[in-house]
């Protein structure tokens, strides 16, 4: 499959990046690790006319811990830094764990956390090449009017399948999103949307450029469990992730969020409240998982059947619980 | 004579280097002058007539040389002379989504995407058929017309009589079982460039030159004549380096042949390489198959009857179809004594790409379902799994009820080995909750003693020449596709010559040099084409040896040739001056070697200016170097050459019933082995730890490649145990790529412990059978029986993905039942659109057969 042709932008600042954007808004696609984009692009499902490769603005690299205030983490910091940095490990674990399950190593090495963030939804009948869309009607989140998934439906389902965002989600993220207005931040739980088709509120004219964890989430245990059926590779087809900050025996606070079973990565409202003040036994650990599958809306957008997916949010939530129990 | 010099030593391939280093060659790594890139356009629907079709518009955009349709070529095709189904490009019909229906040659790529998108198709859309059983019972709209009810073919064998002996049976199974299709994902996507040369008196095309990644040139060769009616002498097929072929590419795969019509039509070189999606619709892989096997055995667990019916979901062409569905019937014998069979095989054309040859051609899925269900039967009798297949053992040589002749049999030495170094007796039964060890046995041809094209030629014929320099150039038409048989074909001929490997040149897989040789499939070319070479190097050897014996004043038995020396008999090894303890020249023997020394030899090469010395001093030798042998042997004889040919015996080639072509093999290989499993019975996911692989290969001329031969058997068989589906749905396939097509990743790669076992079978070349199939088969129920150990439940229906695990637990444990059916959401509708049978998105399906395990899993479903 070949590449359309494109122009290639390759801005040094945050600054002349925006300004392309700005210009060229309703045309252009942003290009990091370009390990969704790139696939994307030779299955004409997107062809821009401009790619703006950021890869060379080095402010947007590097984890910057900040005294006081927590971490800044740079869009463009890759996903193979993110596992491997000792900061990150020591302090906010949920992440590097999360990190470490995405793809294989050698797309980490190309895969950035602003990229992971920013993914693409995905759904069966979305990520195919322009033949096969042909061959299968067009769907409603690109050149069409119909759902594969839900047939009769006017919503897009495309599913959020990325593995480091439910760990941000636990931690409190931030993300700060430059424009030609200027710098403006955001709790990560507020840039998704849950539409399928219109996932994330970020303008065309809008860059991603920073992630920060506060310093409040700083410290907390965490475990992220991914459900795939290879050990590498796969995207996730479900997948949790649960912090909990314990003092004399009891959970003090907790949160717990899903990603690939829902349009958007969800911080699983109640959960904190189920945690806060107890102690984490398998009964506990049974409800927050019956919740977590309530949270969880999967469809036919992905392999594996949507039962069998929901029933792992469940399983795996209540193994993440036990586990950080245990540890 | 098991003291070799070559060959059982582990020998790194002739063309590692080329493939590690990047400057090996495939066919998509080749160019041409004014080479044309060709791309395909394929059909959107999975049946449908073709109205019309536009080309103007496509042929006028620039950079496009030539679009090509079916009237350009519609001459029928196929890979077996009963099943001339195919087209370069179709004529009438599309018969599944992917079908071939025009080529633009152009420029570049770019511009040949583009011109696809302007050629303007006009269909009437057909009524299709995606489920085999569901198409068996069509009575219209047949997917080929002369194909009623769209059976491919069918057929019904009885041996003995089945029926009395499973009355009688103390133990009888039953049960169906279903393995669903997959496809052999080969590293390389298929690629061809073809090209022909202007002919010099009249100015029009005249011979045609073709590289292509191909398991079967002389197949490809033969297909290309007959489409662009050109005689066979005018074609040239050339086959470079091949990534990997697993019987996708054992056949005329499209492209090759739309090449080559492209090219005709844009007198230009066109080239074609697949997208990994045009892979997947050219497939050819190993059909959907549902099996309904019923089995007997006495009360001391010996096998009184097997009687199977086995339905194949063969897709929209013949392919290997007839082929495949008699090998699952023949090969249940000659794996164990069984002396009453009865097989009813169907198959079945859907609008799906089209099923051929898998490795394991036709036995696999079969074999599942026999080995799973011989473990109910050792459950019922209370016999050990293990136990009940040694007792069921064959007594060679002999020939089966089905026709089938068996001479080297390792069986019983497998199922030992794998046995004592799994710790069978002391674990079985006695792992961790949730763990468990299971075993099965399988086994596979080394060949097909009749050949697809009904001819009585040899099957391979070898080619030697040997140069006045000791050089040694093997003409072969084996088609080494990774497989390692080029280096094969050099460890024979230099073991048989008494020379060192690095004076072998393999010149292999080109119809213009190379000898016909029906190609790399069916496990056939080390038996075959490897006494081919070895008859052919005996040949050149008589008159090496008569030269020899003149030289060295000796009778012609008295010779030993061997280490790039000729010496005499009664010399022993080790005193021989220009031998040391291993057979190699000592560093001493070619030191005081002064004339070649200061001549400059190296190792296998002499410069002539020594050759020229050394034949001055002329006089009876004790012994000769390999150069002064051949010297002497061409001032004889002139040139040195030899030819060899192998054609499987008259006694191998089994009964006179119809179909009885299909099975018979000079050899079978044998396998057993035993795997080592966990279930997580929360999730439904199974682990393989580790795998036992005891494999009969006869002789392992080189136990490096035979391990790896094994080990990938072991892993691909996983994939499909465990992982890998090719999913439909209204005949689209869901996953057409690696990322949801989902072969194992490293990370779930077990360890495997491959155990070579050697038979040395009478007629196999020093002994060898096949190694690259056999091993396959015995995993996927090896791995079936070893999560019955650790979990308690029976898994009918391959893969065994975490859905369908999880799903037979709760059944057996009657928790709540996990309903496979369905989505979940509030919002989503109750019902899916019409499919092909899969799991994923098994809504309004087709009903389901009342022993249909999915059925039985899960009953919640809207199936009906």
């Amino acid at each position: 499959m070949s590449l359309p042709q494109f122009r290639l932008l390759r801005p040094r600042s945050v600054e002349e990046a925006v300004g392309y954007l700005a210009t060229h808004a309703s045309n252009i696609r942003v290009l990091a690790g370009g390990t969704d984009l790139i696939p994307s692009m030779r299955q004409k499902l997107f062809e821009p006319e401009y790619v703006l490769d950021v890869r060379r603005i080095a402010e947007l690299q590097g984890i910057r811990p900040q005294r006081g205030v927590g971490v800044e983490i740079g869009v463009l910091t890759t996903l193979n830094a993110i596992e491997h940095s000792d900061f990150l490990r020591k302090h906010y674990p949920v992440l590097t764990e999360a990190a470490a399950t995405v793809a294989s190593p050698v797309l980490r090495n190309m895969g950035t956390i602003g990229g992971n963030i920013c993914l693409d939804t995905r759904c069966l009948w979305y990520n195919q090449s322009l033949t096969w869309r042909k061959a299968c009607g067009f769907c409603i989140k690109k050149n069409g009017d119909l759902c594969h998934v839900a047939p009769g439906g006017t919503k897009c389902w495309a599913v959020f399948s990325g593995d480091t965002p439910p760990a941000l989600l636990c931690l409190n993220a931030e993300v700060e999103i430059a424009s030609p207005s200027g710098a403006r931040r955001l709790p990560l739980r507020e840039f998704y949307t849950g539409i399928g088709d219109d996932y994330r509120k970020l303008q065309p004219n809008e860059l991603l450029t920073r992630v920060f964890l506060p310093e409040s989430s700083a410290d907390y245990r965490g475990v992220y469990r991914k459900l795939r059926v290879r050990g590498s590779i796969d995207y996730p087809l479900a997948g949790v992730a649960v912090v909990v900050k314990r003092s004399d025996g009891h959970v003090s606070d907790a949160r717990l969020a899903l990603t690939a079973v829902n349009p958007a990565p969800v911080l699983v409202k109640g959960a904190s409240a189920m945690l806060s003040g107890k102690t984490m036994t398998e009964e506990l650990a049974d409800k927050v998982g019956d919740l977590a599958a309530r949270t969880a809306k999967p469809l036919t957008t992905s392999a594996l059947t949507p039962e069998y997916r929901r029933e792992m949010i469940r399983v795996f939530t209540r193994r993440a619980i036990l586990a950080i129990a245990n540890n | 004579m098991s003291d070799f010099s070559i060959i059982g030593k582990p020998t790194a391939m002739v063309d590692a280097a080329g493939k590690t280093t990047g400057a090996g060659k495939y066919t998509d790594d080749l160019s041409l002058p004014g080479m044309l890139v060709g791309k395909i356009l394929h059909s959107p629907y999975p049946h449908a007539r073709i109205q019309r079709i536009d080309t103007s518009r496509a042929e006028q955009l620039d950079g496009v040389v030539a679009v090509v349709i079916g009237k350009d070529a519609p001459t029928p095709y196929g890979i077996l002379p009963v099943g001339h189904d195919e087209h370069a490009l179709v004529t009438d019909k599309v018969r599944y989504v992917g079908d071939n229906v025009a080529c633009v040659a152009a420029v570049d790529e770019a511009t040949a995407d583009k011109a696809l998108e302007l050629i303007d198709v006009e269909y009437e859309v057909l009524p299709a058929y995606f489920d085999p059983e569901d198409s068996m019972k069509a009575q219209s709209d047949f997917i080929h017309d002369n194909k009623p009810q769209n059976i491919e073919k069918d057929y019904h064998h009885v041996f003995g009589d089945t029926e009395k002996a499973l009355a009688e049976a103390a133990c009888v199974a039953e049960a169906r079982f279903i393995a669903n299709e997959v496809t052999h994902a080969a590293m390389e996507p298929h690629s061809t460039l073809a090209a022909f040369e202007i002919d010099s008196h009249t100015g029009k095309p005249g011979r045609l030159t073709v590289w292509s990644s191909t398991q079967v040139p002389y197949y490809l060769q033969h297909k290309l004549s007959l489409v662009l009616e050109m005689p066979m002498a005018q074609i040239r097929v050339i086959k470079p380096l091949v990534g990997g072929g697993f019987g996708g590419k054992s056949e005329v795969i499209p492209l090759e042949i739309i090449a080559a019509v492209a090219a005709r039509k844009a007198q230009a070189p066109v080239k074609i390489t697949y997208t990994r999606e045009e892979v997947f619709w050219a497939h050819r892989g190993r059909p959907r198959t549902i099996i309904d096997l019923k089995t007997g055995a006495d009360k001391d667990g010996h096998i009184t009857a097997v009687k199977a019916r086995v339905v194949q979901d063969g897709g929209g062409y013949c392919s290997y179809g007839v082929v495949t569905i008699l090998y699952s019937g023949a090969l249940l014998g000659a794996l164990y004594d069984i002396p009453n069979i009865q097989y009813d095989g169907y198959r079945v054309l859907t609008n799906k790409p089209v099923c051929g040859a898998m490795r394991g051609h036709g036995t696999v899925n079969v074999r599942f379902a026999f080995e799973s269900q011989l473990d109910e039967l050792a459950l019922k009798l209370k016999i050990d799994p293990a136990e009940i297949r040694r007792r069921n053992l064959l007594k060679p040589p002999c020939v089966t009820i089905n026709g089938l002749r068996v001479q080297s049999y390792g069986l019983p030495e497998c199922i030992d080995k794998v046995v004592e170094r799994s710790g069978w007796r002391e674990r079985k039964g006695k792992l961790p909750k949730g763990c468990g060890l299971g075993i099965a046995c399988s086994h596979y041809v080394s060949g097909a003693a009749n050949s697809i094209i009904r001819s009585d030629m040899p099957h391979s014929t070898v080619n030697i020449k040997i140069d006045r320099d000791g050089g040694v150039v093997v003409y072969t038409g084996a088609s080494d596709i990774g497989q390692g048989s080029d280096t094969m074909v050099a460890q024979i001929a230099s073991e048989v010559l008494g020379c060192s490997l690095g004076r072998v040149k393999v010149i292999a897989a080109d119809t213009d040099l190379t000898p016909i040789d029906i190609g790399s499939y069916s496990s056939r070319v080390t038996f075959m084409n490897g006494n081919a070479t070895l008859r052919a190097a005996q040949e050149v050897k008589k008159l090496l040896i008569a030269a020899a014996a003149k030289k060295m004043n000796c009778a012609a038995e008295d010779l030993v040739f061997r280490d790039d020396r000729v010496g005499k008999k009664h010399v022993a090894a080790g005193d021989s001056p220009a031998q040391d303890g291993r057979g190699r020249p000592s560093p001493h023997e070619l030191s005081t070697d002064g004339q070649a020394s200061v001549s400059g030899r190296v190792e296998g090469q002499i410069l002539r200016g020594s050759l020229q010395q050394k034949r001055k001093d002329e006089g009876p030798k004790d012994a000769m170097t390999f150069e002064e042998a051949v010297v002497a042997a061409i001032d004889f004889h002139g040139a040195l050459t030899g030819t060899g040919s192998y054609a499987p015996p008259q006694e191998a080639r089994g009964g006179k019933h119809k179909g009885a072509g299909v099975g018979p093999s000079p050899a079978y290989s044998y396998s057993a082995q035993v795997a080592e499993v966990s279930v997580d019975e929360d999730t439904g996911e199974v682990t393989v730890h580790k795998v036992w692989a005891a494999h009969d290969c006869g002789r392992a001329l080189n136990p490096v490649s035979v391990e790896g031969q094994i080990i990938g058997s072991v892993w691909m068989g996983m994939g499909q145990a465990l992982t890998e589906e090719m999913v439909w749905k209204d005949g689209m396939l869901m996953n057409p790529g690696l990322l949801e097509y989902r072969s194992p990743s490293s990370v779930e790669s077990p360890e495997v412990e491959p155990i070579i076992v050697e038979s040395v079978d009478p007629e196999g070349p020093f002994g060898a059978k096949e190694c690259s199939e056999g091993s396959l088969a015995a995993t996927i129920p090896a791995i079936s029986n070893a999560i019955y150990d650790a979990v308690g439940v029976r898994l009918h229906e391959s893969p065994f993905t975490p859905e369908r695990v999880l799903a037979a637990l709760r059944a057996k444990k009657a928790e709540k039942k996990i309903d496979l059916t369905e989505g979940v959401d509030p919002t989503a509708p109750t019902r899916f659109r019409e499919h092909g049978g899969s799991l994923w998105f098994r809504g309004k399906g087709p009903a389901r057969h009342p022993l249909d395990p999915a059925r039985r899993e899960a009953p919640a479903g809207g199936d009906d």
